[in-house]
C-alpha cells in the first residue's frame, strides 16, 4: 500500500489541502481516495457515457434519442437513476442469496478503485501486480455472478450466470496474455512503468511501437469486451437471448448497483487499455514537465486525468458505436472466437513482441 | 478419447409472454445442455372468436373483423373476404378499384417484409438496421394514412370496390417512395444482409427442407425459400396480377443451404424490389372509372351459394371460405392462414438447435400468432 511515489503523491495534495497532521493513517486516505475516485470520477463517467451513447446511437439510427430531462436530455442518466431508486421491489419474499452474491460481485468489481491508474501522482497502488489485480477481480466476478444466478433459481439466472462465467474465462486468458506481452515492452508491470516507456506521440504508444503490440492491443480490447460481456459481445446478458440474463431478477437498487457496476467494469479496462497501450495520461508538447517544475501540482494531476479520460471515453465510444452496427455473436461463438482466434494471436504476439525487444537489446 | 460429458434432460417452459417470442405462445422444450431435443407448442392464448363474430354481424362489418386478421398486415384479410364475397354474389369490381387493391396490396406487403426485417435485426442485435428499416416503414404507413386515413387496420376494402377513391397526390407519393425504397435496399444490403456476424447466426441455421414444407402445406416466403415455387399470384391470379410481369424469387442457399434462416431473411428482400416493380407499373397506369361497382349499404345481402377467395398475403397463402345462406348475416366464415402451417412444423425445425438459436429462428419464420389464433 505504501509504494506510492510519497513526494509527488496525491495523497500528500490532499492531506496538505484537507489540514490532516503528517501522523494520520495511510488507510485514512486510501479510504478517502477511493471514495473520491467512485464519486469524482466513476459516477460521472457513468452518467457522461451514458448520455453520449443514447445521444450517438441516437444519431446514427435516424432518430432523436434522450431529449426530454434537461436541455438536450442531458440530465436523463440522473432521472434514470432516481427511477431505479424509487423502485419497490416485485415480491417481499428478502432472496438473501442473491443479496449476498450481489454484494460479493460488487465487493470484488470495486476492490479494483485501488488500482485504477489515473494521473501521475493519483497512483493509489504501484507494485509489479497492480496490473493483474483487476484480472483477479474479474475472475471472482464471473464466480459470484454465476452464483448470483443461480441464486435466482431461474432459467435466465442460470443460464445467465453459467454463460458469464465461460465468457470471462475465456477473455481472460488472451488479455492476460497481451498484458504480458505490453510488460515486455515496458521491463516491468508497475503503472508507472507502462508510462515511462511511452510519449505523448502516438507513435511512441506501446500499441503502434511494434506489430505484435498492435495485434496485442487489439486482443487485449477485444478479450475484454468478452470478459464483460460488452455489446456485441453480450449473449451472456442479452435480452432478446436470455431475458437479460442474471439482470432478469434484478429491480430497483440492485438493478441499478448492476449496471452501474458492468459499466465500471467497461470503464475500467478501457483506462488499462489507454495506460498500457496508448500512452496513458502523459501530457503534450512537454506541459507535464513545465507543469512539474513550476509545481502546479494539482493543475498536473487534472490535466492528466482529463487527458486519460478523454483518450478513455473516445475508445469507448469506439468501442460502443462498433457494437451498434454490428450483430450480437452467438455464446458459443463468442467463447469460440476468445479461444480460437485471440488466443492464437495472443500467444502470437507474444513470442513476436520477446524476439522483437530480444533482437533490440542484442543489437 | 475424451468421454462425452453426461447431462440429464431439462425441461423448460417459454411463454406465454416472452421477449423472444413472436406473440402470445407456449414452448415446452426439452433440452440436453444448451440443445433442444424436442419441443411443444402451445398456442390459442389470443384467440378472439373472430370467425364466430363474424357471423353476429351483418355482411358489411364483417370486413372490420377480416382486418384485425393480422394487425400487421390487414389488407390480405379484408381482400379474401371480399373477393369470396363476391364470388357469391357474382359482384364485380371496377378495373380503379382492382388497381387501388393492388397498390395497397404490394405497399402491405412491403411494409410487413419491412417489420419482418425488424425483428429479424432485433433477435440479433443489429439495432441500426431495425430503426432504419422502421423509419421507412413509416414512409408507407403514412401512404395508408393518407389514403384512407388508418395507418395499421386500414378497413379499406369493400365488396366490389374500395370506400372511397384515391386522394390527391397519393399516386406520385407512391412512385416517390418507390424510388426511396431501391435506395434504402442498397443499405439493408450493405449494412446486414452479408454481415459476417449475421451469416454465423443465420446461415444454416433452422432449415426446413422443401419435403417438411410440402408436408404442411407451407406457403409463402418459407416456403418458396425451401425451393417450393408457388405464388398464388401467379398460380391463381387475381386482381388481374395475371396481366403485370414480376418475378417470383426462390431461395438458393447461398450462404448456407436452400431453406434456412438466412435464406427465408434474403428472399423477403428479393421480394420488395418485385413488389416496387408492381406498384411503379401499376401507380402509371391507374385506370379511369369508378371506385366500387355499387353502394354497399348495410341491409345488403348475399345470396346463398359458397365462395372462396385465396390472396397471397406477405406470410403466404391467405384464403377464406365463405357460406351465405341469403340472409344479412354469414352462416359461416372460415379462413386459412399461411401461419398454421409454419407452427405446425415448428417442433420439427427447433430439434437439435441450441436454445440460443431460438430467438433467430422463431424471427426468422415470420410468425403471426393474431392470425393463427384469430
Amino acid at each position: 500500500m505504501s509504494s506510492y511515489p510519497q513526494e509527488a503523491s496525491w495523497i500528500n495534495l490532499l492531506s496538505s489541502t484537507l489540514g490532516f497532521t503528517p501522523g494520520t493513517q495511510e488507510w485514512v486516505f486510501a479510504a478517502i481516495g477511493l471514495v473520491f475516485i467512485y464519486c469524482v470520477i466513476i459516477l460521472p463517467s457513468a452518467a457522461m457515457m451514458s448520455f453520449l451513447d443514447r445521444k450517438l446511437s441516437a444519431d446514427f439510427q435516424a432518430r432523436v434519442g434522450p431529449n426530454r430531462a434537461g436541455p438536450a436530455g442531458v440530465f436523463q442518466p440522473l432521472a434514470d437513476l432516481v427511477k431505479l431508486l424509487q423502485k419497490e421491489a416485485a415480491s417481499t419474499d428478502w432472496n438473501w442469496r442473491e443479496a449476498l452474491w450481489l454484494g460479493v460481485h460488487t465487493m470484488a468489481l470495486y476492490s479494483t478503485v485501488a488500482v485504477i491508474p489515473l494521473g501521475s501522482m493519483a497512483l493509489l497502488v504501484d507494485t509489479d501486480m497492480s496490473v493483474f489485480l483487476p484480472f483477479w477481480a474479474a475472475l471472482v466476478l464471473a464466480l459470484g455472478t454465476m452464483l448470483l444466478g443461480f441464486s435466482q433459481a431461474s432459467v435466465p439466472g442460470w443460464f445467465g450466470g453459467i454463460r458469464i462465467a465461460a465468457q470471462v474465462l475465456a477473455g481472460a486468458f488472451p488479455s492476460l496474455v497481451a498484458v504480458l506481452c505490453a510488460g515486455i515492452h515496458s521491463g516491468d508491470y508497475r503503472w508507472s512503468a507502462f508510462v515511462g516507456a511511452q510519449a505523448a506521440f502516438p507513435l511512441r504508444w506501446t500499441a503502434f511501437s511494434d506489430p505484435f503490440q498492435f495485434i496485442a492491443f487489439v486482443v487485449f480490447v477485444a478479450g475484454g469486451l468478452v470478459m464483460l460481456a460488452v455489446p456485441p459481445m453480450d449473449a451472456a446478458v442479452s435480452l432478446r437471448d436470455l431475458h437479460g440474463g442474471v439482470s432478469s431478477h434484478l429491480f430497483g437498487r440492485r438493478l441499478s448497483l448492476y449496471r452501474l457496476g458492468r459499466f465500471y467494469g467497461f470503464f475500467l479496462w478501457s483506462v488499462m487499455a489507454t495506460v498500457i497501450f496508448l500512452g496513458a495520461w502523459t501530457l503534450p508538447f512537454g506541459l507535464g514537465g513545465v507543469l512539474r517544475t513550476r509545481e502546479e501540482l494539482w493543475l498536473l494531476q487534472l490535466l492528466e486525468t482529463l487527458w486519460l479520460l478523454g483518450k478513455t471515453f473516445l475508445l469507448m465510444l469506439a468501442i460502443t458505436s462498433l457494437a451498434r452496427v454490428h450483430p450480437r455473436g452467438r455464446i458459443d461463438q463468442v467463447t469460440d472466437f476468445s479461444w480460437k482466434v485471440l488466443s492464437p494471436f495472443s500467444l502470437f504476439a507474444l513470442i513476436g513482441s520477446a524476439l522483437w525487444t530480444g533482437w533490440g537489446l542484442l543489437r | 478419447m475424451l468421454e462425452r460429458l453426461r447431462t440429464d434432460l431439462t425441461y423448460w417452459e417459454i411463454g406465454p409472454y416472452h421477449g423472444a417470442l413472436p406473440g402470445p405462445m407456449r414452448l415446452k422444450l426439452r433440452i440436453d445442455g444448451e440443445i433442444i431435443v424436442s419441443g411443444e407448442l402451445e398456442t390459442g392464448f389470443l384467440h378472439r372468436g373472430l370467425e364466430k363474430a363474424m357471423e353476429l354481424h351483418p355482411w358489411p362489418a364483417t370486413i372490420t373483423y377480416a382486418d384485425h386478421l393480422d394487425p400487421e398486415a390487414a389488407v390480405f384479410g379484408e381482400l379474401a373476404l371480399c373477393l369470396a364475397v363476391e364470388e357469391i354474389s357474382g359482384l364485380e369490381a371496377p378495373p380503379r378499384a382492382q388497381a387501388i387493391r393492388v397498390l395497397l396490396s404490394e405497399l402491405t406487403r412491403i411494409s410487413a417484409h419491412l417489420g419482418y426485417i425488424a425483428r429479424v435485426g432485433r433477435a440479433t442485435g443489429a439495432e441500426t438496421l431495425i430503426h432504419y428499416v422502421l423509419r421507412d416503414r413509416e414512409r408507407i404507413l403514412d401512404l395508408f394514412e393518407l389514403l384512407t386515413g388508418a395507418r395499421y387496420s386500414l378497413n379499406f376494402v369493400r365488396f366490389g370496390g374500395v370506400a372511397a377513391d384515391v386522394t390527391e397526390g397519393f399516386i406520385e407519393r407512391v412512385l416517390e417512395v418507390s424510388e426511396l425504397m431501391r435506395v434504402r435496399l442498397k443499405e439493408y444490403n450493405d449494412l446486414f444482409t452479408f454481415n459476417h456476424a449475421f451469416l454465423l447466426r443465420a446461415a444454416g441455421m433452422g432449415v426446413i427442407e422443401m419435403g417438411l414444407a410440402f408436408r404442411h402445406g407451407l406457403t409463402g416466403p418459407n416456403a418458396r425459400a425451401a425451393g417450393i415455387s408457388f405464388d398464388v399470384r401467379k398460380a391463381h391470379p387475381y386482381l388481374g396480377f395475371e396481366a403485370l410481369d414480376f418475378e417470383v424469387p426462390l431461395g438458393h442457399g447461398e450462404a448456407g443451404r436452400q431453406g434456412d434462416a438466412h435464406d427465408r431473411f434474403l428472399l423477403r428482400l428479393r421480394e420488395i424490389p418485385q413488389s416496387l416493380e408492381i406498384l411503379k407499373h401499376v401507380a402509371e397506369n391507374v385506370p379511369s372509372g369508378e371506385y366500387a361497382c355499387m353502394k354497399i349499404e348495410r341491409e345488403f345481402e348475399v345470396p346463398r351459394g359458397e365462395g372462396y377467395g385465396r390472396v397471397e398475403s406477405s406470410r403466404g397463402l391467405l384464403a377464406c371460405h365463405v357460406v351465405s345462406d341469403s340472409g344479412r348475416f354469414p352462416a359461416r366464415i372460415q379462413f386459412r392462414v399461411p401461419t398454421t402451417a409454419t407452427l405446425a412444423l415448428l417442433p420439427e425445425v427447433i430439434a437439435g438447435l441450441p436454445i440460443a438459436d431460438l430467438p433467430v429462428l422463431l424471427a426468422s419464420l415470420d410468425l403471426s400468432l393474431a392470425e393463427a389464433d384469430r
